[in-house]
C-alpha cells in the first residue's frame, strides 16, 4: 500500500471534522447555545410560521439599516 | 360537579363559575381577554403547543407602563445600539413553558417598531431592541401585559457581559483544543503501534505532519491563554505555572517540528496539545467559579432608592436622592424604604429597621423619632425633614464601607500558585544546566539540545496544574450534594485553614422567629376566636403564637370577628359575639384596665376576653435543632467559635449558653461586627463568618470565607462565598469537614507530582529518557492525580 493512500484519508477525515467544527464554532458564537433549556425545546417550534417570523425579522432589521445608511 | 379546564390558563374549575363564551369557558375576564387577543393576533397555536401546563391567571394590578417612557428610567435601563436602535433587558414574570417563550416572541415581532426580541427560557431574561420612532416601550410593556405575563427592568451589567464574553471565548478555546487533541490520539495509537512493530519513515513522516497540522491551533489558539498569564506574569517579574506550561509546549512543538523535518526520532506533538487541553480544562473551572465584587455592589445598588418624594408646600414632587438638602420634608408612605436620614415631623407607624439591627421585631415611630436611612416603612405615613444629606446618610455610608471592605478582603495565597513558582524555577533552571552541562561533557550541540529540552517536557506540569482543580471540583460536588454551595474553588482551601468562626444569633444560631415556650391559660375561652386575632396580623409575635395555636390544638379554625383592628406597637383588638377580645403586650394591657406583671427577658402576649386576662403566651427565639452538637463539632475541630449579636447582653447570653458558646458580643452595629472581624485579623486569624441579614453585611464582606444561609436576604447571599442551603448548623460543620478534607487532598496531589517528577527529572538530565518513558509518565502522572481526587468519595461519607 502506498503511503500516499494513508495521507488522503488523514486529510479528507480532518478536514471533514474540521467543517464540523467550523459548524459548531458558528453555533457557539451566534448564541445557540447559551440557553440549553430552550435550545432543546427548539425542536417543537420548527415550523413554516417560525420561518416566515424569522424572513420577517430579516426584513424589519434589512429596512432599518437602509433607512441608516441613507444620506441625508 | 364536574371539572372543566379553562380555555385560556387550563385550570380546572367547576362549570358553574366559569365564564361561558360560546363554545369557550374561561375562569375569569383577563383570561378571556388574553384568549382572544391571541386568536385575533393569530397566535392560537400558542395552546397547542403548551400541551398540559397550566398558566397562573393574570393579574390586574400594574404600575402604571408609562413609568417606563420616563427619562431617568432611560438613563438607568436602556442602552442605544450603534444603529440608533434602542436596546433593554428586562426579566418577564409568568413564563411557565417553552410555549410562553414562544408566545412573548412571536407577539413582540408582530409589533411595528420592534427590531428583536430574545428571551432566555433558563433564566427568564429578555433582550429586546426596538426603533423609538415606531413604537414606544410602555407599548411593548402594555403588550407583554395583555398577553398574560408582566415585565421589569434589570441592569444588565457590563460585568455580566464581560463574564459572559468570557465564557464564551472559552468555549471556542476549548471546542478546538478537545478536538484536535481527540483526533491526535487516533494517529497517536497508529505511532505507538508503529513504534513497537515497525513503521517505515515516510509514514511516520505523513503521521507527524498530520499531528504538526493538528497540535498548531492548540498551541497558538487555545494555549494564547498561557502566553497571555506568562507574559503578565513576566511583567510582574513573577515565574508563572502559565509560564512553565508555555516554555514545555512551546519547545515541546519546536523539537517535534525540527524531528518531523529532519525525519529521526519521535514527535510529541500530541504532548503538546494534551498539556494545553488538559491545563485549559483546568483553567476554565477557575474562571467558571471566580466571583466578582462589582457584581455584588450592582445588586446592593438596586436595593437604595433612587428617588425619593418630597414636599414643597402643598405639592409632592419626586427628586433624585442627590438633590436632597438637609432641611427638606421627606415624604415616606407604607412599603417605600427610606433613602435619607431625618427626624419624623408628622405622622406615624412602623418601620422595619430589620436591616440594620437583624432584629425583626418592627419599631413603633411618632414625632420627633429619627428615621434611619435604609429602613423600610411598614405601615407608616410619615412626613419628615432630613438631617443629612444622601452622601451622609446611614445607607450610603453602609455601601461605601461595604465598597471597601470588598476592596480589602484579604486573599489567601494558595499552596499550588506559591509552590508552583519554586518549580517552575527550579525546572528551568535545571534544564539550562542540563543543557550546559552536556555540551561540556563532550556531546554534540544537537544531542545537549534534546537532552536539556527532554527535562522541561518530562517535568510535565500537567500533574502539578491538574492538582487542585481536579480536587476542588470533587469537594465541589460533594459540597452541592449535601445543599453546601461553595461560589468559587479557591475558597475551598482558605475554608480549611481558617482558624475561627463567627456567627450571627438571629437567624443563623436561632431559627430567627419566636417560638412559644410557656403558655399559662388562667381562664378556659375559644380558641377559634384567638386563631382569627393572631391570624389577623403578620407581626412575628402573632405568627409566633398562631402557629403554637395550629400546633398543639386540634381543629383549631377561624371564626367571624368584628372590628378587628391593629393598634400599632401594641397588639389587636376585636369583638366577637359582641365582646371585646384584646391581645397584645403589657402596654395594651394596661391601657385596657388589665394588671399584669411584665417582668421577663422573654416576649410576651396577652390575651384578654372582656376585659379578663385569659392566657399568657411567653415567645423566644430557639435555637435552630442540633446547633449544640454542631457547635462542640465546630470548637473541636480547634477553631474559635464566636457569637456576635446587635441583640441585647442578657438575651444574647441566654442564647450562648444554650448552644455552648463562651465568647459572646452584644450590642453590636453592622460596623462594630466588621470592625471585631478586622481585629481578629490583625492577631492573624482567618476568619469565617456566618450571617444570614443585611446587618451582616459588612461583617461578611470583611471576613475571608463569607457564610450565607439559603433562606437569608438576597445580598447577604450575594456577598458570601458560600451559601448554606438547609440553613443548618450541621451543614455548616460538614462544609468544614469538606473543605479540610478536600486541602488534604489538594496537598497529597502536589505531593505525588512532586514525587513523580524527582524520579524522571534525574532519568532525563542522564539522558535515558526514551519516547515510550516520557509518553507514560505524562499520562501516568495525569492518571494518578485525577484518580486520588476521586477518593474523596471514600473520605468523606
Amino acid at each position: 500500500m502506498d503511503s500516499w493512500v494513508i495521507a488522503m484519508m488523514l486529510g479528507a477525515s480532518i478536514f471533514l471534522g474540521g467543517i464540523a467544527l467550523a459548524a459548531f464554532m458558528w453555533g457557539i458564537k451566534n448564541g445557540q447555545f447559551d440557553d440549553e433549556t430552550k435550545m432543546m425545546n427548539q425542536v417543537q417550534f420548527d415550523d413554516e410560521a417560525e420561518l416566515n417570523d424569522a424572513a420577517n425579522q430579516q426584513r424589519k432589521q434589512e429596512a432599518m439599516n437602509k433607512r441608516e445608511y441613507k444620506p441625508e | 360537579m364536574s371539572k372543566v379546564k379553562c380555555d385560556h390558563c387550563h385550570l380546572e374549575f367547576s362549570d358553574d363559575v366559569m365564564i361561558h363564551d360560546g363554545e369557550y369557558r374561561f375562569c375569569c375576564n383577563g383570561c378571556r381577554g388574553i384568549f382572544h387577543l391571541l386568536k385575533d393576533e393569530g397566535l392560537e397555536s400558542f395552546y397547542s403547543k403548551m400541551g398540559d401546563t397550566t398558566l397562573s391567571p393574570p393579574t390586574e394590578q400594574f404600575e402604571a407602563s408609562t413609568n417606563f417612557d420616563t427619562p431617568a428610567f432611560h438613563e438607568r435601563f436602556v442602552t442605544t445600539t450603534k444603529e440608533g436602535l434602542f436596546q433593554v433587558s428586562l426579566v418577564i414574570e409568568g413564563i411557565h413553558c417553552a410555549a410562553c417563550v414562544w408566545l412573548n416572541e412571536k407577539a413582540l415581532h408582530k409589533m411595528e417598531g420592534v427590531i428583536e426580541a430574545h428571551i432566555n427560557y433558563t433564566n427568564n431574561k429578555a433582550r429586546i431592541t426596538w426603533n423609538p420612532e415606531s413604537v414606544k416601550l410602555s407599548g411593548i410593556i402594555d403588550m407583554i401585559r395583555a398577553i398574560g405575563y408582566n415585565a421589569f427592568p434589570y441592569d444588565a451589567s457590563l460585568q455580566e457581559v464581560r463574564a459572559n464574553k468570557e465564557r464564551k471565548d472559552y468555549y471556542l478555546r476549548m471546542a478546538v483544543a478537545t478536538f484536535a487533541t481527540m483526533n491526535m490520539m487516533w494517529i497517536a495509537v497508529a505511532q505507538y503501534a508503529g513504534y513497537f512493530t515497525g513503521i517505515t519513515q515516510d509514514v511516520k513522516t505523513i503521521l507527524n505532519v498530520a499531528e504538526w497540522f493538528l497540535a498548531t491551533p492548540v498551541l497558538f489558539y487555545s494555549g494564547w491563554i498561557f502566553y497571555r498569564g506568562a507574559y503578565y506574569g513576566l511583567r510582574n517579574r513573577a515565574v508563572t505555572m502559565d509560564l512553565l506550561v508555555v516554555t514545555g509546549s512551546s519547545l515541546a512543538y519546536l523539537y517535534s517540528i525540527y524531528i518531523t523535518v529532519f525525519e529521526k526520532g519521535e514527535a510529541y506533538f500530541d504532548s503538546v496539545a494534551m498539556i494545553i487541553t488538559f491545563v485549559l480544562f483546568g483553567k476554565f473551572l477557575e474562571v467558571l467559579s471566580r466571583k466578582n465584587a462589582a457584581d455584588t455592589l450592582d445588586i446592593i445598588g438596586k436595593h437604595i432608592p433612587r428617588e425619593v418624594s418630597i414636599l414643597e408646600g402643598e405639592t409632592i414632587r419626586s427628586v433624585d436622592v442627590n438633590e436632597v438638602k438637609v432641611g427638606d420634608v421627606i415624604v415616606i408612605r407604607s412599603g417605600e424604604r427610606s433613602a435619607i436620614d431625618g427626624e419624623v415631623i408628622s405622622g406615624e407607624g412602623s418601620f422595619d429597621e430589620s436591616n440594620l439591627t437583624g432584629e425583626s421585631e418592627p419599631i413603633f415611630k411618632r414625632l420627633g423619632d429619627k428615621i434611619i436611612s435604609g429602613t423600610t416603612s411598614i405601615d407608616a405615613l410619615i412626613h419628615y425633614r432630613s438631617t443629612k444629606d444622601f452622601a451622609h446618610s446611614t445607607l450610603s455610608n453602609l455601601v461605601n464601607l461595604l465598597e471597601n471592605a470588598m476592596a480589602q478582603k484579604p486573599s489567601i495565597e494558595q499552596l499550588a500558585n506559591r509552590l508552583s513558582q519554586h518549580f517552575s524555577s527550579t525546572i528551568l533552571f535545571l534544564a539550562i544546566a542540563t543543557f550546559w552541562t552536556w555540551l561540556f561533557w563532550p556531546h554534540s550541540f544537537d544531542r545537549s539540545l534534546m537532552v536539556g529540552i527532554s527535562v522541561i517536557i518530562i517535568a510535565c506540569p500537567c500533574a502539578l496544574a491538574l492538582a487542585t482543580p481536579v480536587a476542588t471540583l470533587v469537594g465541589l460536588a460533594l459540597g452541592a450534594k449535601r445543599g453546601i454551595l461553595f461560589k468559587s474553588a479557591a475558597q475551598i482551601e482558605t475554608m480549611a485553614k481558617a482558624t475561627m468562626v463567627v456567627l450571627d444569633k438571629t437567624g443563623t444560631i436561632t431559627q430567627g422567629r419566636p417560638e412559644v415556650v410557656y403558655a399559662t391559660l388562667h381562664h378556659p375561652f375559644d380558641h377559634n376566636v384567638l386563631h382569627t386575632l393572631v391570624s389577623s396580623s403578620k407581626h412575628p409575635i402573632s405568627r409566633g403564637v398562631l402557629e403554637y395555636l395550629e400546633r398543639t390544638e386540634e381543629g383549631v379554625d377561624s371564626t367571624s370577628l368584628e372590628e378587628v383592628r391593629e393598634i400599632p406597637a401594641r397588639g389587636m383588638v376585636g369583638r366577637a359575639n359582641g365582646v371585646v377580645v384584646a391581645g397584645g403586650n403589657a402596654l395594651l394591657m394596661k391601657e385596657l384596665g388589665i394588671a399584669v406583671d411584665a417582668v421577663s427577658d422573654k416576649s410576651i402576649f396577652y390575651y384578654a376576653v372582656d376585659n379578663l386576662l385569659v392566657a399568657v403566651y411567653e415567645l423566644r427565639d430557639l435555637p435552630k435543632a442540633r446547633a449544640h452538637e454542631s457547635i462542640e463539632i465546630l470548637k473541636r475541630s480547634s477553631l474559635r467559635v464566636v457569637m456576635l449579636t446587635g441583640d441585647h447582653e442578657a438575651a444574647a447570653h441566654r442564647v450562648a449558653k444554650e448552644v455552648g458558646i463562651d465568647e459572646v458580643h452584644a450590642h453590636l452595629t453592622p460596623e462594630g461586627k466588621a470592625a471585631f472581624i478586622a481585629s481578629a485579623h490583625q492577631d492573624g486569624h482567618i476568619v469565617v463568618m456566618a450571617g444570614d441579614g443585611v446587618n451582616d453585611l459588612l461583617a461578611l464582606a470583611a471576613a475571608d470565607i463569607a457564610i450565607a444561609m439559603g433562606n437569608g436576604s438576597d445580598i447577604a447571599i450575594e456577598v458570601s462565598d458560600v451559601v448554606l442551603m438547609n440553613d443548618s448548623l450541621t451543614s455548616l460543620t460538614e462544609a468544614f469537614g469538606i473543605s479540610r478534607k478536600t486541602y488534604g487532598l489538594i496537598k497529597q496531589n502536589l505531593g505525588i507530582s512532586l514525587v513523580y517528577n524527582s524520579i524522571t527529572i534525574p532519568l532525563a538530565m542522564m539522558g535515558y529518557v526514551i519516547p515510550l518513558i516520557a509518553a507514560i509518565s505524562m499520562s501516568f502522572s495525569s492518571l494518578l492525580v485525577v484518580g486520588n481526587s476521586m477518593r474523596v468519595r471514600w473520605l468523606y461519607k
